[in-house]
C-alpha cells in the first residue's frame, strides 16, 4: 500500500522531481508570473525612453552646441549665449535624471520644460533681429526636452509646450520686426523642427502600445504553456490513482456487488466513508500543483486512515511555500488532532492575504492612450503572504497540541466532541 | 393549493437521480416537489419547474456555458457536480447559477440549497466559500475583513454556530456576512437575471445595502458584457 501510495507524489512537483512536474512549479504562484511580462513592457518602455533621452543631449551637444560655437563672433555677447546654453544643458540632465527614475510628475516635468523656455526665449531676445533665423541655435533643444519630459504624459501637454514655444519665437520675431521673408523661414523651421518633434513622441506612443500587447502575448504563451504542463501532471496523477483504486476501493466494491459486503454493517460503512475520503483526497490531488506541506499533511491523513477514519484534504487559494521549521510545527499539530480523531477529519490549507505585500501588476488600460504611463506602475495588490492550516476532527476530549513557534501561531475550540483547531503562519 | 418548490434535475447518470430523488422524498417537511428528470438540457424543454438541479458534466461536456440559457428562460439554477475546482465553481456562479453544491455536500445541502434558490436567497456551500477565498481575479469584488473572516472558517469545517462563538457574534450574523459576501458576488462580472433577483432579494432581506454595491457593479460591467 505505502509503495503504491508514493507514485502520485512523485508525479507531483517535489525538489527532487523531473519533466513537467518541475516545469509547472516555475511558475507555481501566479504573482510570479505576472511579475516578467509586467516588466517585459517596463523594459520596452524603457528602452524607447532611453532613445529619446539620447536624442536631445546628442541635439543639444552636437546640434545646438555645434551651431553656437560655429556662429560665435555674431553675437553680441557670446557669453550670455554660453550661459543659455549651460542652463539649459543642466535642465536636460537633471530631466533625465527625473525621467530615469520613472515618469515624473506633472509638476518637475514642467518646472524643467520652462526653464528651457525662458532660457530659449531669453537667448533669441539676445540674437541680432535679422538674424533671429539664422543663428537661433535654443529653439530645437528646447522643443526635444519638452519631448523627453512630457513624453508619457497627455498629448496635449505637449502640443500646447511646443505651440508656447513657436509662439515665443514668433513673439520675439515680431517684437524685432517682421517682415515677409522671415515669416517665410519661421515657418520653414516650425514645420522641420517641431514636425519631427511631434513625430517622434507619435511614434513611441505607438511603440508603448505595441510593447504592451506583446507582453500581454507573452502572458497569454506562459498560461498556455502552463496549463499544457499541468495537463501532463494530470495524466500521471490519474495513472497512478487507478493503481491506488485498485488497493482499497475496487475490492471493497467487488465485495458489496457480490453481497459478501453487507451495506447495513456499520464496519462497511466504515471502509466506505474511508474509501469515499481516500478517493476524494486523490481526485483534489489534481487540482492544485502543491507543495511540501501537502505532501506532509496527506501523510498524517493516511495514518489516520490506516485506523478507519475518513479524512478530507482541501485547499484555497495558490499556497505560499512554508520553511522547513515552520512546517514541522504544523505536521506535529496535524500528527496530534490525527492521532485523535475518531472517525472523521477535515484538513484545509487557505492563503491568508496581507495588506503590506506589494506586487508588480500589470493595468488592464494598456489600450488607452490617455493613460499609457500607468500601463506598468508598481500597484498595491494583496498577495499570498502566509498560510492558516486547520483541523475538524470529533476527537472528543481535548488533544495536547504543539506549542507555537517558528512563525506558527496555533489557535483552537472545542464544540462538544468536535475540534477546530487553525496553524497559521504568516512570512516576515 | 400547493406551495411546494418545484424542481427538474438534469443528470446523465441514473443512479444519481435516483440518490436526489430519495433526498428530496426523505425532506421531512416535502418542502420540494420533483417534477421532471432529464438526461441532458435538450429533454427539459417545455418544462415548468422553479429550480433545476443541473449536473454540470452531462456525456463527458462540462455545460457551464449553457447556464445563460437556462437562466434567461426563467429557471434558477442550482449545479451539482463532482468538480470542486475554485476555477469551476466561479464560472458556474458567474454564469448565473444560484448555488454550487459539490457531489460530496449533496446529502446535507442540495435540499435547503434549492429552497433558498427558489427564495432568490444566497447558500453558500464549503466548495463557494472555497472558491471565493481562492478567488484571485482583478475583477473580484473587495470583501471586509469580517465577511472572509467568515468564509475562511465555513470552508474550514465549522458549523455556523461554531463560527459565531469563534468570532463572538452570533449565528444569524454568521448568515449575514456569508450572504452579503455572495451578494457581493452577483453584482459583479457578467449580467444575469438570475444574479439580479439575488441582489434585489438582498437588499430587500437587509443584507447589503444597494449603496454597498453600486461601485462594484460599474467597475465590472464591461463592452463585452452579455445582454440581458
Amino acid at each position: 500500500m505505502t509503495s503504491v501510495r508514493q507514485t502520485p507524489d512523485q508525479a507531483s512537483p517535489g525538489p527532487a522531481s523531473q519533466g513537467p512536474a518541475s516545469r509547472a512549479s516555475a511558475s507555481r504562484a501566479s504573482a510570479a508570473r505576472v511579475q516578467p511580462t509586467a516588466l517585459m513592457s517596463a523594459r520596452y518602455q524603457r528602452a524607447f525612453t532611453l532613445a529619446v533621452m539620447f536624442l536631445v543631449i546628442g541635439w543639444h551637444l552636437a546640434g545646438a552646441g555645434g551651431q553656437l560655437l560655429r556662429d560665435r563672433p555674431e553675437f553680441p555677447s557670446f557669453a550670455f549665449q554660453g550661459l543659455m546654453w549651460v542652463v539649459m544643458a543642466l535642465a536636460i540632465a537633471v530631466g533625465s535624471a527625473l525621467v530615469l527614475r520613472g515618469a515624473p510628475g506633472w509638476g518637475l516635468a514642467w518646472a524643467v520644460v520652462l526653464i528651457m523656455l525662458v532660457a530659449s526665449t531669453a537667448a533669441s531676445v539676445a540674437t541680432p533681429a535679422s538674424q533671429l533665423l539664422a543663428l537661433n541655435w535654443a529653439w530645437g533643444s528646447a522643443g526635444w526636452t519638452g519631448v523627453l519630459m512630457l513624453l508619457r504624459r497627455r498629448f496635449t501637454e505637449l502640443a500646447a509646450y511646443l505651440a508656447v514655444l513657436a509662439g515665443a519665437t514668433f513673439g520675439v520675431q515680431v517684437w524685432d520686426g517682421l517682415n515677409r521673408l522671415d515669416l517665410a523661414g519661421f515657418l520653414a523651421v516650425l514645420a522641420w523642427s517641431t514636425g519631427a518633434q511631434v513625430a517622434v513622441a507619435a511614434l513611441v506612443r505607438a511603440l508603448d502600445v505595441a510593447a504592451g500587447q506583446a507582453a500581454a502575448a507573452a502572458r497569454r504563451e506562459d498560461a498556455a504553456r502552463e496549463r499544457a504542463a499541468t495537463a501532463e501532471i494530470i495524466r500521471a496523477a490519474r495513472q497512478a490513482r487507478k493503481l491506488v483504486l485498485q488497493e482499497g476501493a475496487v475490492p471493497l466494491v467487488a465485495e458489496l456487488a457480490a453481497g459478501t459486503a453487507d451495506p447495513g454493517d456499520p464496519r462497511v460503512r466504515a471502509r466506505c466513508a474511508v474509501q469515499a475520503a481516500r478517493l476524494r483526497r486523490l481526485l483534489a490531488e489534481s487540482d492544485e500543483v502543491t507543495g511540501a506541506l501537502v505532501h506532509e499533511l496527506h501523510a498524517s491523513a493516511d495514518m489516520a486512515e490506516r485506523r478507519g477514519v475518513a479524512v478530507e484534504i482541501e485547499t484555497a487559494g495558490a499556497l505560499p511555500q512554508v520553511p522547513g521549521p515552520a512546517r514541522r510545527v504544523i505536521t506535529d499539530a496535524a500528527i496530534a488532532i490525527m492521532t485523535a480523531a475518531r472517525s472523521h477529519a477535515r484538513i484545509t490549507l487557505a492563503t491568508v492575504l496581507s495588506e503590506s505585500a506589494t506586487v508588480l501588476s500589470e493595468s488592464t488600460v494598456l489600450s488607452e492612450s490617455t493613460v499609457l504611463s500607468e500601463s506598468t506602475v508598481l500597484s498595491e495588490r494583496t498577495v499570498a503572504a502566509g498560510i492558516a492550516v486547520s483541523f475538524v476532527a470529533d476527537t472528543g476530549a481535548s488533544v495536547l497540541l504543539p506549542l507555537a513557534g517558528d512563525g506558527v501561531v496555533i489557535d483552537h475550540q472545542q464544540d462538544g466532541g468536535l475540534l477546530w483547531a487553525e496553524a497559521r503562519w504568516t512570512s516576515g | 393549493m400547493d406551495q411546494r418548490v418545484t424542481v427538474a434535475i438534469i443528470e446523465d447518470h441514473p443512479v444519481v437521480t435516483e440518490g436526489v430523488a430519495s433526498w428530496i422524498r426523505s425532506d421531512p417537511g416535502q418542502r420540494v416537489m420533483l417534477v421532471h428528470t432529464a438526461r441532458d438540457l435538450a429533454m427539459l424543454t417545455g418544462v415548468a419547474a422553479d429550480v433545476v438541479i443541473l449536473d454540470l458534466e452531462l456525456s463527458g461536456e462540462l455545460v457551464t456555458a449553457q447556464i445563460p440559457e437556462l437562466v434567461a428562460g426563467g429557471y434558477r439554477v442550482v449545479a451539482f457536480s463532482g468538480h470542486t475546482d475554485p476555477a469551476i465553481v466561479m464560472d458556474t456562479l458567474d454564469s448565473g447559477a444560484h448555488a454550487y453544491v459539490s457531489k460530496d455536500e449533496g446529502r446535507e445541502h442540495l435540499v435547503e440549497a434549492v429552497l433558498a434558490a427558489a427564495a432568490d436567497r444566497p447558500y453558500v456551500t464549503r466548495s463557494q466559500a472555497r472558491a471565493m477565498l481562492a478567488d484571485e481575479r482583478a475583477a473580484r469584488p473587495a470583501l471586509s475583513e469580517q465577511e472572509r473572516q467568515a468564509l475562511l472558517l465555513w470552508f474550514q469545517g465549522m458549523s455556523k454556530a461554531s463560527v459565531g462563538r469563534r468570532m463572538a457574534i452570533s449565528e444569524n450574523t454568521v448568515r449575514q456576512y456569508i450572504s452579503r459576501a455572495r451578494a457581493k458576488y452577483a453584482a459583479t462580472g457578467r449580467t444575469a437575471p438570475s444574479k439580479d433577483a439575488l441582489l434585489a432579494r438582498a437588499i430587500e432581506d437587509g443584507v447589503i445595502k444597494a449603496s454597498e454595491i453600486a461601485p462594484y457593479r460599474s467597475f465590472a460591467r464591461g463592452p463585452d458584457d452579455r445582454p440581458g
